[in-house]
Parts: C-alpha cells; sequence; structure tokens
C-alpha cells in the first residue's frame, strides 16, 4: 500500500492537469466530457459503460486516488444551466483524493430515468457501501452487485426518495404526524433486527451467538445511534452500525432556503463546531460569487473556528474519558467550555449557534473589549490541559483501557475514508490548514500533532495536542488582529454594508432585493472543505442561478468514520467497543446531517 | 385554578384500541378536585390536603432524570447537569440510565420520525409518576426543521409538561423549566394508592410564562449595546 510511504505531502494543486493527461492517454480524449466549474478539481464525465474501468484505473495510477472521499447524486431534471454538459436526468458523481498528490478529481456519469442503475464501486474502495446506500435511499439509484442495498438514513418502512425534485421538503406539505398503537407496533416489527438479512449465522460451530443492541438510545453511543453486535461471549464476532435516527433533511432544506438564510443550518451539521461550520459554507458562497474578504475577516474567522475546536475538543475529553470509567474531568472540561463561551458569546451574542459568518464577511465587527477575555481564557486553558494530562492521561486505568484498542493503520484509515485526529493519529501528517490553507492559514506559526499506534489513546492525546496548538492561533490572532473592515466590498456581500443605503436609491434598492429574496448566485458549481472539529467537512454547492441553491451536498466526517467501526472492532471486547466509539468523537448530526 | 383529568381505564373495552392515537387516555378539564373534597367533608378534605402535599414534595425534589438526549440541545442540557450549573440544587441531579428508573424525560432535540416508535417505547417503559420537559424549539414545534424527516412537535404523541423554548435554550432556561416542573407537581393530585378513591390523574393547568412577564418585559427599553463587552 503506497499511501503509508507517503509521509510527506506536496503542496496542493489545484485543477490538477496531470490526473486529466493520464486519463486521456489512457482512454482516449472521447470517453470524458469536461466541465468547467470553480469546485478546484478536474471534473469529467464518462459514459456508465466505462465507469468502473476509469475507476480502478485512478485507484491504481502511480500515486493513486487512494481515498473516496464522497459519493452522491444530483437531479437534473429542473437544471437550466448546463451548456455542454451530457443529457442527463440525474448524476451520480464520485470525488477522490490523492494524498501523495495532494489532487483531487470529479467523476461524474449521467443517468436516464428510465434506467437508473449503475455498477457498485464497494469493489475499489470499501467505504462506496454506505454512501451507495445513501443514493438509493435518496434517489432511489440501484447499484448492482451492492452487497446490502436498503434504506439506511429513512425508516423502512419509508416511501418514495426524499432528495429526488418531485419529493415534498416541507413536513407540513404531509399529513400531521400521528401514531397509532397498530403504527407503533408495525415500527417496532420494522426495527427487529434479522441477523439472516445481513448473512449473519445465528450459530457457529461450537457455540450459539448472542445478537445485543446497543442503541438507538445508549449513554455510550453518543446520541440517537444503533449498532448491533454478534457476540462470542464477550468478544465482537461481527457489528451492524445502524444510522438514520437523527436525519434532518439538511441538504433539502437548502434547497429551498436562501443562499444567506440557509447559514444557521450549517450551524447544526455538527452541532459542536458552531461557527466552524459555517465556514466552509460561506468560503465555498463567497467562490460562486468570486467575492475575496478583507484581511480582518479572515483573522476573526480563523479566531471563532479555533475557539470551537477547543470547546469541541473539551467535550470530547470530558466524555471520552467519563466512557473509559473516571466520573470528575466532565465537570472540569465543562467548567472550561463555560468560560470559552464567555468569550463566544461576548463576541457573537449565542452560545452554541452563533450563525455568525456571513456571505463576504462577519455579522458585526468585534465588540470593543473583546482582547481581555480571550486573553484570560489563553492564560486559563493550559495549565488545565497539563492537569488532565497528568490526572487522566497518565492514570492506568485509563491507558490500559485505551492503549492498543481499535487500532488501525494509516491505510486502512484512508481506505475507509477517515479524516482528522483519527487519521492523525495513524501517523499521516495530512491537515487541511497546512496542505490545502484556506481562510488565510497559511500566516500562522501552529505545528500539527502526530501520534504512530492509530489506537483510542493516540486519538485522545492528538486532540489535547490540537488544542494547544489552537491557543497558539488564537493567542496569534490576538497580537496580530488587523484593522479593516468586516465585510467585503462587494455586490454580492449578504446582508450589504448599511450606510450606502441610506444615501441613494439604487444602493437601496439593491440592498432590499438582497435581504428579502437573497443574493442571486451565478450559475456554476463550487466546493470547499475544511479541517472540521471532527475530520474534513465540505460543501459542494451547484447553483442555478437562482437565489437558492439547487443541491447542496455536504460531506461530513462522522459518517465515514461510522462505517468504519465493524472493520476496527471485530475479534475485540464489548469494553473496548465502548472505548473506541468515545475515541471517534462523533455526533450523530455530523453523520445523518 | 383549572385541573387537567386524565384516566387512562385498562378495564375499558375499545373495540378499536388498535387505532387510538398516542397520548392514550381521555383528557378533560375540570375544576381544582381538592375543592369539591374540603365542601363534602371539611376534616377528610384536609387530611387529603396534606397527604397530598407531603407526597407532592417528596416528588418535586428528587425528580431523576432520564439520560436522554436526541442532539443539539442535548449538550445545552448536559451543561446544566456540570459543576457551572450544578443541577443538584434542585434535587435532579441523579441521572438514570434506564427509562425504569427515571422520573421525567427531557425531549431535548429534534424528534425524528424514524426515532418516534423509539421515544413513545422508552416512555412507556418509564413508571408512573412521570412527566416530560420538551425542550428546544424542535421538541416544541418542529423548530427550524419543517422538513420532511421530523416531527413537528413531540407533543404530537406524548403528553408535554413544560415547554422550554430557544435553540437551543440555554442551560439557565433548562433549569427554569425543571423548576416550572416541580411548581406544577407541587400542585398535582394523583391516586394515593390503587385503592384509594378517585384513580384519575389531576394536573394543575399552570399559567402562560409569556403572558405573566409581558408587563416586565416590555419595560425594558434600552437594550444593552452589542458594541462593547
Ligand atoms: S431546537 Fe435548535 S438547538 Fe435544539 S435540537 Fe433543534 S436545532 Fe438543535
Amino acid at each position: 500500500m503506497s499511501a503509508n510511504s507517503a509521509t510527506a505531502v506536496p503542496p496542493y494543486t489545484e485543477n490538477d492537469p496531470q490526473v486529466v493527461q493520464e486519463l486521456t492517454e489512457r482512454f482516449g480524449e472521447h470517453a470524458f466530457t469536461r466541465q468547467a466549474t470553480r469546485t478546484g478539481m478536474p471534473v469529467l464525465w464518462v459514459g456508465r459503460d466505462r465507469l468502473i474501468e476509469v475507476l480502478r484505473a485512478l485507484r491504481d495510477l502511480p500515486r493513486p486516488y487512494v481515498m473516496l472521499y464522497d459519493l452522491h447524486a444530483m437531479d437534473e431534471r429542473l437544471r437550466t444551466h448546463r451548456d455542454g454538459l451530457p443529457a442527463a436526468d440525474y448524476t451520480v458523481f464520485y470525488h477522490l483524493l490523492s494524498i501523495e498528490r495532494n489532487s483531487d478529481v470529479m467523476i461524474k456519469v449521467a443517468l436516464n430515468e428510465a434506467d437508473l442503475n449503475l455498477p457498485t464501486a464497494t469493489g475499489i474502495w470499501p467505504n462506496a457501501n454506505w454512501y451507495e446506500r445513501e443514493v438509493w435511499d435518496l434517489y432511489g439509484i440501484t447499484f448492482t452487485g451492492h452487497p446490502h442495498l436498503t434504506r439506511m438514513l429513512m425508516p423502512s418502512t419509508w416511501e418514495g426518495h426524499p432528495l429526488r425534485k418531485d419529493y415534498h421538503a416541507r413536513a407540513t406539505e404531509f399529513d400531521p404526524f400521528s401514531l397509532t398503537a397498530a403504527k407503533q407496533d408495525l415500527e417496532q416489527e420494522a426495527l427487529r433486527f434479522k441477523p439472516e438479512d445481513w448473512g449473519m449465522k445465528r450459530q457457529g460451530k461450537n457455540e450459539d451467538y448472542m445478537f445485543l443492541n446497543l442503541g438507538p438510545n445508549h449513554p455510550s453511543a453518543h446520541g440517537a445511534f444503533r449498532i448491533i453486535l454478534q457476540l462470542d461471549g464477550e468478544e465482537i464476532v461481527d457489528c451492524v452500525p445502524e444510522i438514520g435516527y437523527h436525519h434532518r433533511g439538511a441538504e433539502k432544506m437548502a434547497e429551498r432556503q436562501s443562499w444567506h438564510s440557509y447559514i444557521p443550518y450549517t450551524d447544526r451539521i455538527d452541532y459542536l463546531g458552531g461557527v466552524m461550520n459555517n465556514l466552509p459554507y460561506v468560503l465555498s458562497v463567497e467562490k460562486l460569487a468570486g467575492i475575496t474578504v478583507p484581511e480582518r475577516v479572515e483573522v476573526i474567522r480563523v479566531m471563532l473556528a479555533e475557539f470551537f475546536r477547543i470547546t469541541s475538543h473539551l467535550l470530547f475529553l470530558g466524555t471520552y474519558i467519563q466512557d473509559v470509567g473516571a466520573m470528575t474531568p466532565v465537570f472540569f472540561t465543562f467548567t472550561d467550555r463555560q468560560r470559552a463561551y464567555d468569550v463566544i458569546e461576548g463576541i457573537t451574542g449565542f452560545r452554541l449557534h452563533p450563525a455568525w459568518f456571513r456571505i463576504g464577511g462577519v455579522a458585526h465587527d468585534l465588540p470593543r473589549g473583546w482582547e481581555k477575555p480571550v486573553r484570560d481564557f489563553i492564560k486559563w486553558l493550559p495549565k488545565r490541559l497539563n492537569e488532565y494530562q497528568k490526572a487522566a492521561m497518565d492514570n492506568s486505568i485509563l491507558r490500559g483501557r485505551t492503549v492498543g484498542v481499535s487500532k488501525y493503520t494509516t491505510a486502512e484509515a484512508l481506505e475507509w475514508g477517515v479524516t482528522g485526529a483519527g487519521l492523525r493519529a495513524t501517523g499521516l501528517d495530512f491537515d487541511l490548514r497546512k496542505t490545502r490553507p484556506y481562510s488565510g492559514y497559511q500566516n500562522f506559526d501552529f505545528e500539527i500533532p502526530l501520534a504512530a499506534n492509530g489506537d483510542a489513546y493516540d486519538r485522545c492525546i492528538v486532540r489535547i495536542e490540537e488544542m494547544r496548538q489552537s491557543l497558539r492561533i488564537i493567542e496569534q490572532c490576538l497580537n496580530n488582529m488587523p484593522e479593516g473592515a468586516y465585510k467585503a466590498d462587494h455586490p454580492l456581500t449578504t446582508p450589504p454594508p448599511k450606510d450606502r443605503t441610506l444615501q441613494h436609491i439604487e444602493t437601496l434598492i439593491t440592498h432590499f432585493l438582497q435581504v428579502s429574496w437573497g443574493p442571486v448566485m451565478p450559475a456554476n458549481e463550487s466546493f470547499q472543505m475544511i479541517e472540521a472539529t471532527k475530520g474534513i467537512n465540505s460543501y459542494y454547492l451547484t447553483s442555478d442561478g437562482s437565489t437558492m441553491s439547487y443541491r447542496t451536498r455536504i460531506r461530513t466526517p462522522s459518517f465515514a468514520h461510522l462505517q468504519q467501526i465493524p472493520a476496527v472492532i471485530r475479534g475485540s471486547m464489548v469494553p473496548d467497543l465502548i472505548a473506541y466509539l468515545g475515541s471517534i468523537d462523533f455526533v450523530m448530526a455530523d453523520v445523518d446531517r | 385554578m383549572q385541573y387537567k383529568l386524565t384516566r387512562v381505564n385498562p378495564d375499558r373495552a375499545n373495540p378499536d384500541a388498535d387505532n387510538e392515537r398516542y397520548p392514550i387516555g381521555e383528557r378533560q378539564t375540570v375544576p381544582d378536585p381538592m375543592e369539591e373534597q374540603v365542601h363534602r367533608s371539611i376534616y377528610m378534605g384536609k387530611l387529603e390536603e396534606v397527604l397530598h402535599s407531603a407526597v407532592n414534595w417528596g416528588r418535586k425534589n428528587s425528580l431523576w432524570p432520564y439520560n436522554f438526549g436526541l442532539s443539539c440541545c442535548y449538550v445545552e442540557m448536559t451543561t446544566a447537569f456540570t459543576a457551572p450549573h450544578d443541577i443538584a440544587r434542585f434535587g435532579a441531579e441523579v441521572i438514570r440510565a434506564s427509562p425504569r428508573q427515571a422520573d421525567f424525560m427531557v425531549i431535548a432535540g429534534t424528534c425524528f420520525i424514524k426515532m418516534a416508535p423509539v421515544i413513545q417505547r422508552l416512555y412507556e417503559q418509564m413508571l408512573e409518576p412521570k412527566w416530560v420537559i420538551s425542550m428546544g424549539s424542535c421538541a416544541n414545534s418542529g423548530g427550524m426543521y419543517d422538513i420532511y424527516s421530523v416531527v413537528q412537535g413531540v407533543d404530537k404523541f406524548l403528553p408535554v409538561d413544560v415547554y422550554v423554548p430557544g435553540c437551543p435554550p440555554r442551560p439557565e432556561a433548562f433549569l427554569q423549566g425543571l423548576q416550572l416542573l416541580q411548581d406544577s407537581i407541587g400542585k398535582e393530585r394523583r391516586p394515593l394508592s390503587w385503592v384509594v378513591g378517585d384513580q384519575g390523574v389531576y394536573r394543575p393547568e399552570m399559567p402562560s410564562q409569556k403572558e405573566l412577564r409581558r408587563e416586565e418585559r416590555i419595560q425594558v427599553t434600552n437594550l444593552r449595546s452589542p458594541d462593547e463587552l
């Protein structure tokens, strides 16, 4: 596996011409249609008959595309701006990532409504499994050869495919929800786990297996997550994670909110990440609009995003230690979080979901006197982190329960699409803030913490160290906050600067339209990924030249992390699973959206 | 004060039990049942009142919450359980991981259609007396998620005692909701035993906080400027 040898990641190549050349050399000029976009990567359309061949080639190239970063679909039937694109009712796209090239490529396939079928890619990347299931669930596109193509986000009793354009978005367009005793029985029956459906045996040669249902509500499952364990005594023979208990339809929601009014929904994707979630969205919209923001905006954004990295990691730390048996640290880390919220609330006016970034800027300038609470916090936290290190991380019980538990290698992590601390704990130095800097991260001086073993203990150590680095970044923001405007001077900045509207009627009208209907984004596609609290989070936006997004694809890290669970935990004990779940650091909103 | 009377009569033969909607039981609004008692016999009435108050005092000051969370609001709920907010001041710190040991359930987060039957099952597993706090806009009404996969308010199938507004409500708001629940429990009339008297559950219809506080709130004319910390 060549990815392991990729110790140094090269600088990022935007719109990598090399892979296009390699592909055309191999398959000929006519195999592909090139689409020009603002996604920062080559987008190539290929015929369905050659799809698997092309994907396989990309996986096997020298310096291969090791990671299936994302796979999803789009309903093209109502799209008006499609000049030069192959005719399609639906498209399925494959977003591939190469570590050794540090570049991406996107492959798209056009599908006709009458024949919504594709060969599966699970043979090339194992993590295609869940993505294809989701596409089937939400679009009704089938994948031949898929091992288990069933509903995933919606209940198994559901009818219809919600992301299709002709499916209603609002709950209030349907009959009001009601639950009768009969329906309750029916739904409960549908939730019953049948091992045979998953090709699992009830008996081994000498033993009977026990099937244990953990969740959808279990204190150590961290939210509405269900996992069914096949046990031989205490040992986990196999398991089936089941998600979808937290599907809020965020992607569909984007299709009926203006570009501006969708910002609060992004906060609630990784609900511990706060404004960190706004960042990939607004950056991506700014790419569509062609806005460059002032330096002050970049620094303010970085500072607040790092604050949320710290609050999220603190919550992780407390609950993780609690999961492996220590009660007290969670009380301390929440006290620290409270201190961080004093700063966040002072600046943004809200705690968990400030929705504070705007297209082309931030909502408000920093208030006078913001420096002191920030400085207090920077002084406060390092001592506490040292304490946690000494009291909890060096504790022999905690080490005993986590060192060597749920280990995986870099190669395994990449083939499951794992990113974030879970990837860096295996030793791969891949952090987007360094490898593909955005929002001015290249101007900061900080390090990327790494570990070597890739076990539950290392994942935690990496995150503790990341908090220290975040503090460093915040301190640099504090000492070098640039002067200037907090909004870009651009016609699509939303809401537009107020003072000008009071001067002449033209700007007043534009202002009025922009805050009532919202800005109109030029038709195109754009993409932005960031290093979020839990891994790589990205927004892939398609605009059809309207006030609303035509398609918003949100790729979240936790989805990939949960899919990897069975591969890691087979053969371990039940308590190891609990330590493992704690060490993944996921929230269900970040999985099901 | 008006009371809401709930009767769940398991003996009553219902030919259409399968199609009965949750929450199950008959509900009606009635005047304070105690007053009637007192009019009938001062002595028995007072005795019963003292007994009710004693039981209610015990109940409201040792509420054990069920450890149940759905989404973002749960984070603020757990914040209320930790040191800076310290829910132990209100006797509600004994978080139970099993519904069978819990007194009340906080629906903290979005109620999903896929999750609704599970919530219903967990609620049924709690033993009487039990209460429900709906925390956050999502649980109250669906909130900002008027979308195909979300139930527009958990009261579509659960009987809710207190609604806490906010997205998410601050931990302080949750604590206030808890105190309101305690006030309401203090005025409840439940059967003192399965053989004594009326078997209906009488819950007080508490006044809306929004109306109670309107006067005070509209007095505020100067808001703090956001330009200064
Ligand atoms: S009310 Fe708001 S904070 Fe609470 S669960 Fe719903 S979206 Fe999240």
